[in-house]
């Protein structure tokens, strides 16, 4: 054990006297977070407290413009911004202005948008004998840069306030015919929109309710929760760079040739050197969650939360994604040559664990054989056990299988890497 | 094995995976204890993995291996014990001090407490590094990094020192320095196993010697025996003017003569019967129109000895 703990004092020497690389182990991830939670923000659904603004030019000034604007208002999804007095209200304006970015919708609502809805209405119960009312042209611009299911959240938002608008003055109009006349301002019609649920609403089954499911789909997280174990996990991968680094200097410069010739057990010489880099993933991931934590909202962003999950659970995760980034630096040591072959082997396989894992492009967004694909990269088991508990509030139970398969990873490296050693010290 | 050797080899055979002869094809060795023993060859001879293999670092595929009455299939742990290995490469880690890199390496012999600080303190005193001590080693120059690499081979008084060419690229007065220690280690009762390109030091440090080529061992043996021995039979001639192709023909197919090394002016060969052939050169001379400026038969350095042996073309 004394042999074990000098092994360790002396990587970890070497590891503090390479600041500059050491620092670039924590400001590396710690920039990665901070720009992803940051940029992907709105691009999380609902969770991210996104607010499309919404520009509404309400030339009806009536109960159809008020109502529309009243609804919009009241989502959290949305902020309202109205046409100022003299502001651009010309369609095709406003259409430039949405295609460029400077506003994700606008509302158009035409003049006398009202007086149509209530002759169209009149009509329908044949209170007039005129010919068929003219539909009344209301147009909703969205920014092409918009997913589609944005797109469907704005247009179902406004067509459930048409549709409100021509309940109530449906309402009105047979009201006027029967003598019982509704009681309340406009502002209460608004109101009676959102407050009134009808006799049943459906909403698609989200994933955060059918946890124990057969049918368990990925987790929806916010920005910050996908990007803190995502790229904690990609820099925990990056440390094959120098861990492999050592290994090849140590051989080139005869270090370990000198530590072979000497009565210390193979073991002792990885662990030792495997230690401080499992301890340096240790502190990088406790960086990460911290920047999540306090630092990602002092810049605008939502702070991560872990909803209920295990501590015990992400120390066993974060553990074990260790462990197999080590265990994979140590077999690209022993295949590589070179530094200079271990570090583009060491980069690029990280960059395509990465990508197929789901850190550079959230499992979610994957199309189904992408996503299905996942499942061969260490770095996507740890990426789902994590999501498992700071998304579903999972707990130790819930990753025992990603850590498992993590921890035999680590265990298959060390295997292969110690074959080919002997096989080359034969 | 024989009571007063250390070392003792028979028929060690290593062939590299790939490689289409052996790196080492049968090799004897017997290193007396406390002998200061030389290892000679052109690059590629299998000096290196002669060493290796003795050092435990890598298995011969057959032969056998005693290191002081332990055999190095079912004792290599204990074998490491006792051995000391001073690679090519300084095999230091430049980060580290000296003190530090002496803790470590003597750590892993196994010494811990005060037994190890004791030793770290007697080598860097031993390599004259002690002002130096608490210095990063990347801040060292070549021969205070050699001189380093000498002494951490040492931490745990090792019974054999392997050392692989140990003063390449250092400036004269640190290989002086490691000359004298390594004297000094040897009178002390140290084995030494020492390989090197450079002739004169292994003339002047080595009892006896082995020249390897092509994974054999060629010529073995004390060194003045062996200068005695071979330069009887070999001639060096120095001309007025380079010998003619026709004429080196002629010299390489004289009677008795198995060898012929030409070098601008001046040929060496090999004869069984060099009175003889010394006649028969000075025919061919006088034929030939050139002069013969000098003849030497018998006053033979270890490195006329080491290129007459192992031939003067260049190898891999």
């Amino acid at each position: 054990m004394k042999r074990l703990y000098h092994s360790i004092i002396k990587e970890t020497k070497v590891i503090i006297r390479d600041k500059e690389a050491l620092l670039l182990l924590f400001a590396m991830p710690t920039a990665f977070v901070l720009i992803m939670s940051l940029a992907m923000k709105d691009a999380f659904g609902d969770k991210g407290n996104a607010a499309f603004s919404v520009v509404i030019i309400d030339n009806d000034r009536s109960v159809v413009g008020e109502t529309v604007t009243e609804v919009f208002s009241f989502i959290p999804a949305f902020k309202v911004e109205m046409a100022l007095p003299g502001g651009i209200t010309d369609p095709v304006k406003i259409q430039d202005d949405v295609n460029a970015g400077r506003h994700k919708f606008a509302v158009i609502i035409p003049e006398g948008a009202t007086k149509g809805a209530v002759r169209r209405i009149r009509q329908q119960l044949a209170f007039t004998k005129k010919g068929p009312a003219k539909e009344v042209s209301i147009r909703l611009f969205a920014d092409p840069a918009l997913r589609p299911d944005q797109n469907h959240l704005a247009a179902s938002t406004l067509n459930r306030a048409l549709q409100g608008i021509e309940n109530r003055l449906l309402w009105e109009q047979f009201g006027e015919v029967s003598g019982v006349t509704p009681q309340g301002s406009l502002k209460e019609t608004a109101e009676v929109l959102r407050a009134n649920k009808p006799f049943a609403e459906v909403y698609p089954e989200s994933p955060a309710s059918n946890v124990q499911g057969a049918h368990k789909r990925p987790p929806m997280p916010t920005a910050v929760q996908q990007s803190v174990p995502a790229w904690s996990l990609f820099a925990m991968f990056m440390l094959i760079i120098p861990l492999s680094v050592t290994f090849i200097k140590e051989r080139q410069q005869g270090a370990l040739l000198r530590l072979r010739s000497m009565p210390a057990p193979a073991w002792v010489i990885i662990c030792g050197k495997a230690a401080p880099f499992c301890v340096i993933n240790q502190l990088q991931f406790v960086s990460m969650l911290l920047v999540g934590i306090y630092v990602v909202p002092l810049l605008g962003g939502d702070a991560l939360t872990i909803e209920g999950g295990s501590y015990a659970g992400i120390a066993i995760v974060s553990m074990s994604a260790s462990l197999a980034a080590v265990g994979y630096g140590v077999m690209a040591s022993v295949f590589c040559k070179t530094a200079e072959q271990a570090t583009t082997f060491g980069g690029t396989s990280v960059i395509i664990f990465g990508a197929l894992g789901g850190i550079m492009v959230p499992k979610f967004l994957m199309p189904p054989v992408m996503q299905k694909i996942t499942v061969i990269s260490p770095m996507g088991w740890g990426l789902d056990a994590f999501l498992d508990i700071f998304v579903r509030g999972g707990g130790v139970r819930d990753i025992l299988t990603a850590s498992g398969a993590l921890l035999i990873f680590a265990i298959a490296c060390a295997i292969t890497a110690g074959a080919r050693f002997k096989y080359l010290s034969r | 094995m024989a009571h007063d050797c250390i070392i003792e080899a028979q028929g060690l055979v290593k062939t590299y995976p790939g490689a289409d002869r052996p790196a080492v094809a049968g090799i004897d060795l017997r290193i007396k204890k406390g002998a200061f023993y030389g290892v000679l060859g052109p690059n590629g001879a299998g000096k290196t993995t002669t060493l290796s293999i003795c050092s435990g670092l890598m298995r011969p595929d057959s032969g056998l291996l005693d290191i002081a009455g332990l055999d190095i299939r079912k004792d290599l742990t204990e074998i490491k014990g006792i051995i000391g290995l001073v690679p090519q490469e300084t095999a230091v880690y430049p980060t580290l001090t000296a003190r530090e890199n002496l803790l470590y390496f003597g750590a892993m012999q196994g010494l811990s407490g005060d037994r190890l600080k004791t030793r770290v303190d007697y080598c860097l005193d031993v390599a004259r590094l002690t002002p130096l001590a608490d210095k990063r080693v990347e801040t060292f120059s070549g021969g205070l990094k050699r001189r380093l690499s000498l002494v951490a081979g040492l931490i745990h008084e090792p019974k054999i020192l392997f050392l692989d060419e140990p003063t390449v690229g250092i400036d004269p007065q640190s290989r002086l320095f490691i000359y004298e220690s390594l004297k000094k280690m040897n009178s002390s009762g140290m084995t030494i196993v020492y390989t090197s390109h450079y002739m004169e030091e292994v003339e002047t440090l080595c009892a006896e010697i082995s020249i390897i080529d092509r994974g054999v061992i060629i010529a073995e043996g004390r060194v003045d025996d062996m200068v005695i021995r071979h330069s009887g039979s070999v001639i060096e001639v120095r001309l007025n003017a380079p010998p003619p192709e026709a004429l080196r023909q002629k010299v390489s197919a004289l009677p008795h003569v198995s060898g012929a090394l030409f070098d601008a002016k001046t040929f060496t060969v090999k004869s069984a019967k060099p009175q003889q052939t010394i006649g028969d050169i000075m025919r061919l001379m006088e034929e030939s129109n050139l002069n013969i400026l000098s003849l030497c038969h018998g006053g033979l350095s270890l490195e006329k000895l080491f290129i007459s042996l192992t031939g003067a073309k260049l190898r891999e």
